[in-house]
């Protein structure tokens, strides 16, 4: 047993130092092409970048370890996002009231589906992520008509930083993320996530109610979507219906690249926090190159597989 | 052996059922209705009915193909993009030309699943990214055209419905009825069963797998020729290929095949297009907001999903 418990926390530590490698040349590469990325501040504002990404791989990787995923997250977190910046005029608390139901809502539906109803996760988020756009672009013309900035307290949260390299955003990533370490590795919960994951049929003999486990990761999930989408909003200051388009597949590829295994049971929030700042490195490093659209999305796409990849031999050697 | 016969096609009589009652209800709609609208249907299926052929053949072998729309936007791309103002013995070469590439797409898809022993849902995610940042490369804003003589052969002209029925009916007749009665379709059933057990019965998992998914790259292509003959241009947007990709697994589920793999045929997914097109042309029909589609299309998904996965269930269960 404790050779076995060895093995695991060796195969961790090389996967682990690989991801350090990895983040160490891509820092060093865009610090060559971009001189002014090696200041405070540029690292600084690298690091509240990242926070976005941070919280949606946060809420991915709890999908992922109960051997789901989350494909809505996007139109969660541009939800949220809407409801704030529109329900704003009536109180910043009514506001974020409504976003939080909203978000419960819509990882309550989520977890359902797939928890009592065994829905595939795939297919139910990426459905649920159609109607949500479709009930947005409607919703912008009627009964969500009104002002599409953020309020001044979210910009601030969001992107205004306490003494240069520390943000308000990245202050509250290490207080979630903490908090999601915490919620797997040392609550019960937190357990019965990675028993879930790892082999659900025994998970239920051994008395586990799945669906009930599945529903948290699922709601979870949504709460963090929707706090991602907050300081998305808050970071371009206006919101959009595309406002977190982009980030669905690093939100997937942040967690793989960290080591979480898509079918569950396996992995940790550290890993995928390595992800989401690698991938951050990354964009920072294609935006610098100045490429077009066109061949940002095929380096980004090619180089999530290659990462992917390195990782999933790196870790299969050792 | 005839009840056996019929209770086999049992979802597929299904299907049709449904599917003529709604072509009822929409015919009754028509102030006319002759052979120009049949081929507005036609027209209308036979893209989603394409891919969710090329869609089902590779989850019949156990995976999934989420970058199958952007394979079809690509395809579109490079038609719309090559064959403007060229010749017709021109296009028809660059016609045979794409599709080659469409199924080395495929295959190389399937070999880099095979090679990396990442899930299939992870490779092609960053995949369909490569393709759509390949499209936007070829064709940055929608535009280009194809040689009018093959296009109509393709999508017919005025009310000659024949060529698209063609269409859709030849890939059925010359792909699918070979490769079901072949080594490889029972290979294909197999591992899509039980990976494991078809490896030690001597089935080339991952040649077959391969083959898999150069089979549906080869649908994808050529519902990418079809788009652009009935559109006459190339559109390179990432929505477009997201609900390509969302209505092929729906259209493959409703069609009766099963995403745990191993289940399934292409007639059914074939004809279920139609209902994925008679739902939402219905419901626009009675003034509904055509914003409200997405919401429909989304919905229609979930719905099929968890109907197909319930029906299977008490199936299994009798």
């Amino acid at each position: 047993m404790s050779n076995i418990l060895k093995k695991v926390q060796s195969r961790f530590s090389v996967a682990m130092l690989s991801l350090w490698g990895i983040l160490f040349s891509l820092f060093v590469v865009t610090g060559l092409v971009d001189h002014y990325f090696f200041t405070i501040s540029s690292i600084g504002v690298t690091l509240q970048l990242a926070v976005p990404l941070g919280l949606l791989a946060a809420g991915q990787t709890i999908c992922m370890l109960t051997g789901g995923i989350d494909l809505s997250i996007a139109m969660i977190a541009t939800g949220a996002a809407f409801i704030v910046s529109i329900k704003s005029s009536s109180g910043l608390g009514l506001a974020i009231l409504y976003a939080t139901l909203y978000c419960i809502l819509i990882g309550t539906i989520n977890g359902l589906a797939v928890g009592l109803f065994g829905m595939n996760p795939l297919i139910m988020t990426l459905g649920m992520n159609a109607v949500l756009i479709g009930v947005f672009t409607v919703g912008i013309t009627t009964f969500l008509k009104g002002s599409s900035t953020m309020p001044d307290i979210i910009i601030k949260l969001s992107s205004g930083s306490i003494i240069d390299p520390i943000s308000w955003p990245f202050l509250l990533w290490i207080f979630f993320g903490g908090l999601i370490i915490f919620l797997l590795s040392k609550t019960g919960l937190g357990r019965l996530i990675y028993a879930v994951g790892d082999n659900a049929t025994a998970a239920r003999l051994a008395g586990v109610r799945v669906w009930k486990v599945q529903l948290a990761a699922y709601i979870i999930c949504a709460l963090l979507g929707g706090l991602a989408g907050l300081m998305i909003g808050g970071q371009s200051g206006a919101v959009a219906m595309s406002l977190a388009d982009s980030l669905v597949l690093p939100s997937v590829a942040a967690v793989v690249i960290g080591g979480t295994s898509i079918m569950g049971g396996i992995g940790s929030y550290t890993g995928s926090i390595m992800g989401a700042l690698i991938l951050t490195v990354l964009s920072y490093l294609l935006a610098t190159i100045n490429s077009s659209e066109a061949v940002k999305q095929m380096i980004y796409g090619f180089i999530v597989l290659t990462l992917a990849w390195t990782y999933s031999k790196l870790t299969e050697k050792s | 052996m005839n009840l056996i016969k019929i209770k086999r096609q049992s979802w597929n009589i299904g299907i049709v059922i449904i599917a003529l009652g709604l072509g009822t209800w929409q015919i009754n709609r028509l102030p006319v209705f002759g052979s120009y609208e049949v081929r507005t249907i036609l027209l209308g299926i036979l893209p989603i009915a394409l891919l969710s052929m090329g869609q089902a053949i590779i989850i019949i072998g156990g995976g999934i193909n989420l970058a199958i729309g952007a394979e079809a936007v690509l395809i579109n791309c490079l038609a719309a993009r090559f064959m403007a103002n060229k010749s017709f013995g021109v296009a028809i070469v660059l016609t045979l030309a794409l599709l080659f590439v469409s199924v080395c797409v495929g295959a190389l898809t399937g070999l880099i699943i095979s090679r990396s022993k990442i899930a299939d849902i992870i490779v092609t995610l960053a995949t369909s990214f490569i393709l759509i940042g390949f499209a936007m490369y070829i064709q940055p804003s929608p535009g280009g055209g194809m040689n009018l003589t093959l296009a109509h052969l393709i999508s017919g002209k005025g009310s000659a419905f024949l060529p698209p029925l063609i269409v859709l009916i030849l890939p059925l007749l010359i792909i699918w009825i070979p490769l079901y009665r072949s080594r490889m379709g029972i290979a294909m059933f197999a591992i899509g069963s039980n990976k494991d057990a078809a490896f030690l019965s001597g089935v080339n998992v991952d040649l077959t797998r391969i083959k898999l998914y150069a089979t549906g790259g080869l649908f994808a292509g050529i519902s990418g020729i079809v788009l652009t003959a009935i559109t006459l241009s190339g559109s390179p947007f990432a929505s477009i290929s997201n609900t390509a990709t969302l209505n092929s697994v729906a259209g493959a589920v409703l069609g009766g095949v099963a995403l745990s793999g191993g289940v399934g045929g292409l007639t059914g997914p074939a004809l279920a297009a139609l209902i994925l097109y008679f739902i939402p042309t219905i419901l626009l029909n009675y003034g509904i907001d055509p914003a409200y589609s997405q919401i429909i299309t989304g919905a229609l998904t979930i719905v099929v999903v968890l109907a197909g996965g319930l029906i299977r269930n008490r199936g299994k269960k009798k």
